[in-house]
């Protein structure tokens, strides 16, 4: 009996004791939700973490299926790939060569949206979590939330408006997934509800934005007002709103905060080209022509070394062959006279190298550890351009054509791609900003959407700009399928990638794709 | 003794429970690798859509082998495409229909490889169907909708099921094979009449009416003119035609020229609009003229070329008149009257270093040197310039080499050379090159060099071919040109290309040959004996046997002096 009450004490004091950190089930080396959102600190980490989520790398390997593309990547070949200024080197993966045929197959890894949903769900967290900290932290104001959920609604809001350029139609996911119990199928949402969403956030953080942080970096590198306002007039333009698009535009030029890196002048004959005016604006970056740009930096290098840089013999994007005498054209009675924007800036027109994220100057290349272009979502020299457009839709073709003359002469655009419309014609000046934007922005991701842009505008009008294009991009055995595929509306859009529609069951394909 | 029977018995009962519990629960074992269906399989599972042509599978005894191993491609047509077909052979069902019809209808629709939309092209597909016709694909709008056609007969509602034994696409429409020649089709067509008059006259038209047995050479491509075409030239009617071309009055001869007309018309070969583009001349049936092939914008045109810096318009190809298939061919109907041009041998004096590539830079193009660098073997930076990859990968540089003052290039035509190294065991192992076109003839061929040695005892014997013809003789990139008269240096197959005397610069004759057809030539240096990097190369004359082979002589400037 004695012997029994020792060992019953024994137990006793065992399970008292030793089961202690057994049964506690938080993680040792992490922290949970629970925990977080305490401070204002831990607000700035969780805004700054949606900005690292944009710069991202890839994972698996490239021509494999299950090779996950980057954003910046992503960025790049939703807004290039299917456009006429590139074109497959030998090293291109057949999925990409599938893209730029329009043969693009739900299986393609390009369609997955993955690293944009990701991003999207780190804003929703800190749009949902980041007010709950106001009782927490009492050194913690209003003015400061606000500047940070600016942040999330500009960032989500930019996502979505990808995604719907993109897909046209797609899940519209505004509460975060904080954790497995969360996820749920998540049917499409028609485009127009997409875009209201999107200018209904920037309607809320223009309000709440800051006009600046007090550094460059930060002002290129986080949402500020004139992100958003840039982001409107971009939007604004996508839904033919045009008096939206020019109150936008406006806003950032009458700011005064912005302008255009000194490119070309000319001096009577003689043309006076800036020698800093690559490494400004492309090498360096955050200079003062930039809106907002995704900080690469010695830390965090762009993926565009490998898809671009010819040192490693794999380059995966070359430029198109016939780039230079197509869009740039060159003058070969006088060398000294030649458009900047064309060889040594965006292509080198030897290699027909894709020059602008892997150029130091224009013939030396960058190396491995100097890849970090940055990647350009808007800079000044594109608002005056939107607005140029929402003009031109407006009937004030003169004072668009006046902003297109000075986006040229900066670049100094050589004489034989100058349109010279007359104020009235407005198809001519379509065309004209359409040829002038291949030519500022070759290569920063807007070629296509630019041209579906024009095309769809008032009901596909002008589905002639995208049908020629295609006829350029597409190899010429495919010409004729190609451009009768494109005027099936649906083809603009990417199918939904099968993994997204065998995990999400009530999404819907693409009726192209079928 | 109550208390120990319950002890006794209540272990009993517990163990049996649990052996009724788990005994009958049976282990499944997964025995397949695998869930997909076969293509028949697939057609079992819808029989809404498939019943019919699942029955004619039966019937036609194929349905056995469509659900076993393999690798076929097939186009499913639905149930109404059926009855529609059906109704055409005039059969009340499947069951009463003729057999053999069947038979030939399932293999039109069945190919023996997987073939998914990704490579469906303006042009035929890259198998052929089991019943030994190809199929056309191209893409269609109805109501804002695109989609896949096959043949122009039906559409694609369901692309690239992927299944067991293979991929299946479902189509609304039964593919009819075509049952005429192109002879009969042409025929046919009133507005063709001329053109079939010719056929009948010059004896072509039994080769067009005619399906060949061998598969091989089955295939005819017919470029057929229409009555209007023709009017736009002035040519009216077949007495007008006959009257224009017959020379010697029988059409029958090869060597009349209304023969030659038609024999120009006619290629061997399955040629679709989207495969006819893919390469730049096309053999015809009259020997050793071709046509050429360029796609402009969206224009399929013929015979556009350039001679002698002049530009030659084309004739187009009228897109909605051609593809048009046939049992043993397909014909096209072009927009022009065309005949082939009787060009008499010009010389071309070739300057390789203004390529098209150089020309777009025009930094360097006639201002300084640049590299032309392969990185890699796949690489190609000259379209009219290639060699052999150099296994020393630092060696695979094209140079262009410009300057007034350099002795290298200081008397070259317009003062510039193309230099690349080569020779075994590290450099390029050949050098080739694509001349402008030259028109068929016999010529003498002289390679002009500006001869340099890299070391003293550098050497760099090479053989050249044209054509794949190998040259009577070699040359050698350090060797200087000898002395002696024009007359005397000819004699041994030497001279002077350029202006200035020195003995530097040379042009070796290296042999004649015959063009059979006047097209972009080939020509290829392969290096025989030593090697280095310093082969200057300036120019290569093409000049035809009968005339003078000295003269013009060429200066820096770009311009030619006749003494």
């Amino acid at each position: 009996m004695k012997k029994s009450i020792i060992y019953i004490l024994f137990l006793v004091a065992v399970a008292n004791t030793g089961c202690k950190k057994w049964l506690d089930l938080k993680p040792q080396d992490g922290i949970i939700k629970e925990e977080f959102w305490k401070t204002k600190e831990q607000v700035k980490a969780a805004v700054f973490g949606v900005y690292s989520s944009m710069l991202e790398s890839s994972t698996n390997i490239y021509g494999r299926t299950t090779y996950i593309p980057s954003l910046a990547e992503q960025l790049f070949v939703w807004g290039e790939g299917r456009a006429d200024n590139i074109s497959p080197s030998t090293f291109t993966s057949s999925d990409d060569l599938d893209l730029m045929n329009v043969n693009i197959q739900p299986v393609n890894v390009n369609a997955n949206w993955r690293p944009l949903y990701r991003t999207i769900n780190f804003c929703n967290t800190v749009i949902q979590k980041a007010p709950e900290v106001l009782s927490n932290d009492n050194t913690f104001t209003q003015t400061e939330l606000d500047s940070y959920l600016s942040e999330a609604l500009g960032i989500r809001a930019l996502m979505y408006f990808y995604l719907v350029r993109t897909f046209g139609d797609v899940p519209l996911k505004t509460s975060a997934t904080l954790s497995d119990e969360d996820i749920t199928p998540l049917a499409k949402s028609p485009k127009d509800s997409i875009l209201k969403q999107i200018v209904a956030d920037l309607t809320a953080a223009e309000s709440k934005a800051v006009t600046t942080y007090g550094d460059a970096a930060s002002d290129k590198g986080r949402i500020t007002k004139y992100t958003i306002n840039a982001l409107q007039a971009d939007v604004y333009l996508w839904m033919d709103k045009y008096t939206d698009c020019v109150t936008a535009c406006d806003k950032i030029i009458n700011s005064q905060r912005f302008g255009l890196i000194r490119g070309a002048t000319s001096n009577g004959i003689t043309i006076d080209y800036n020698p800093n005016w690559f490494n400004s604006l492309y090498y360096t970056g955050n200079s003062n022509e930039g809106i907002f740009e995704l900080q690469f930096d010695e830390q965090r290098l762009n993926p565009y070394y490998t898809m671009f840089s010819t040192i490693q013999n794999s380059p995966r994007w070359l430029a198109a062959s016939d780039l230079m005498d197509r869009v740039f054209t060159v003058d070969f009675t006088n060398d000294q006279n030649y458009d900047m924007r064309g060889d040594g800036a965006s292509v080198r027109a030897a290699t027909t190298a894709v020059w602008k994220y892997t150029g130091v100057t224009p013939t030396a290349q960058r190396t491995f550890n100097q890849s970090f272009a940055h990647w350009f979502f808007y800079r000044y020299a594109d608002i005056l351009m939107l607005k140029a457009e929402a003009l031109n839709e407006l009937g004030q073709g003169q004072a668009a054509i006046d902003i297109i003359y000075i986006i040229r002469a900066r670049g100094n655009a050589l004489a034989a791609t100058d349109l010279m419309p007359t104020a009235t014609d407005k198809n001519l000046i379509q065309d004209f900003i359409l040829q002038e934007r291949a030519r500022e922005f070759c290569f920063e991701g807007k070629r296509w959407f630019d041209v579906l842009r024009n095309a769809k505008r008032d009901n596909y009008q002008r589905l002639n700009i995208l049908l020629n294009m295609v006829a350029i991009s597409v190899p010429s055995n495919q010409q004729q399928s190609a451009q009768v595929k494109m005027q099936d509306k649906n083809a603009h859009y990417m199918p939904i990638y099968l993994n997204e529609l065998q995990t999400n069951k009530l999404l819907v394909q693409n009726p192209f794709y079928r | 003794m109550k208390k120990s029977l319950f002890w006794t018995i209540t272990p009993v009962v517990l163990l049996s429970l649990v052996v009724i519990v788990f005994s009958c629960k049976k282990t499944e074992i997964v025995q397949t690798t695998t869930d997909d269906v076969n293509i028949v399989g697939y057609l079992d599972k819808n029989p809404d859509s498939f019943s019919l042509f699942r029955q004619i599978l039966e019937r036609t005894e194929t349905a056995a082998f469509l659900n076993a191993y393999g690798a076929y491609t097939c186009f499913a047509p639905t149930n109404s495409g059926v009855r529609t077909y059906l109704q055409k052979l005039g059969a009340a069902s499947v069951d009463v229909a003729d057999l053999n019809t069947l038979k030939d209808m399932v293999r039109l629709h069945l190919l023996e490889d997987t073939v998914y939309t990704g490579s469906f092209t303006d042009g035929k597909l890259p198998v052929i169907t089991m019943y030994g016709q190809y199929l056309v694909t191209s893409v269609g709008l109805k109501d804002g909708t695109s989609s896949y056609l096959v043949n122009r007969q039906a559409t694609i509602i369901k692309t690239n099921v992927r299944l067991g034994n293979g991929v299946l696409h479902e189509i609304d429409n039964v593919l009819l094979p075509a049952v005429k020649t192109i002879a009969q089709q042409l025929a046919e067509k009133a507005e063709y009449s001329i053109f079939v008059q010719a056929l009948q006259a010059t004896g072509h038209y039994n080769l067009l009416n005619t399906v060949n047995p061998n598969l091989a050479q089955r295939w005819i491509t017919v470029f057929a003119e229409s009555n209007q075409a023709l009017a736009d030239s002035g040519i009216n009617s077949f007495a007008a035609l006959r009257t224009k071309y017959s020379q010697t009055g029988n059409p029958l001869n090869a060597n009349d020229s209304l023969n030659m007309y038609v024999a120009y018309h006619i290629s061997d070969g399955l040629k679709f609009l989207g495969d006819i583009i893919g390469t730049a001349t096309h053999e015809t049936k009259l020997p050793q003229e071709v046509i050429s092939v360029k796609l402009i914008g969206q224009d399929v045109v013929l015979n556009q070329d350039i001679f002698n810096g002049v530009l030659e318009l084309g004739i187009k190809l009228d897109r909605s008149k051609s593809d048009l298939a046939a049992t043993n061919g397909v014909w096209h109907d072009a927009a022009a009257h065309f005949m082939v041009k009787y060009r008499k041998p010009t010389a071309l004096f070739w300057d390789v270093s203004s390529f098209e590539e150089i020309m777009k830079l025009p930094a360097y193009y006639k201002r300084q040197n640049y590299n032309f660098v392969r990185a890699t073997e796949a690489e190609k930076p000259i379209k009219d310039h290639y060699w052999g990859w150099g296994p020393l990968a630092g060696t695979n540089t094209l140079s262009y080499i410009y300057s007034t003052s350099s002795s290298i290039t200081n008397f070259a035509y317009n003062t510039d050379v193309n230099m690349l190294p080569m020779g075994l065991p590290n450099r390029p192992i050949y050098w080739e090159m694509k001349t402008p076109p030259i028109i068929k003839g016999r010529y003498k061929v002289w390679v002009c060099y500006r001869a340099q040695k890299q070391s003293s005892s550098s050497n760099m014997l090479c053989q050249v071919e044209v054509n794949g013809t190998l040259m009577q003789r070699t040359m050698n990139f350090t060797e200087n040109r000898p002395t002696g008269t024009d007359a005397e240096l000819e004699a041994i197959g030497w001279k002077r290309y350029i202006e200035n005397t020195t003995n530097l610069f040379a042009a070796r004759q290296v042999g004649t040959i015959d063009f059979t057809t006047t097209k972009q030539q080939t020509i290829r240096i392969t290096p025989l004996t030593g090697t280095q990097n310093n082969n200057n190369l300036d120019m290569i004359h093409f000049i035809p046997v009968d005339e003078n082979q000295i003269l013009p002589r060429f200066r820096p400037d770009g311009s030619k002096i006749f003494l």
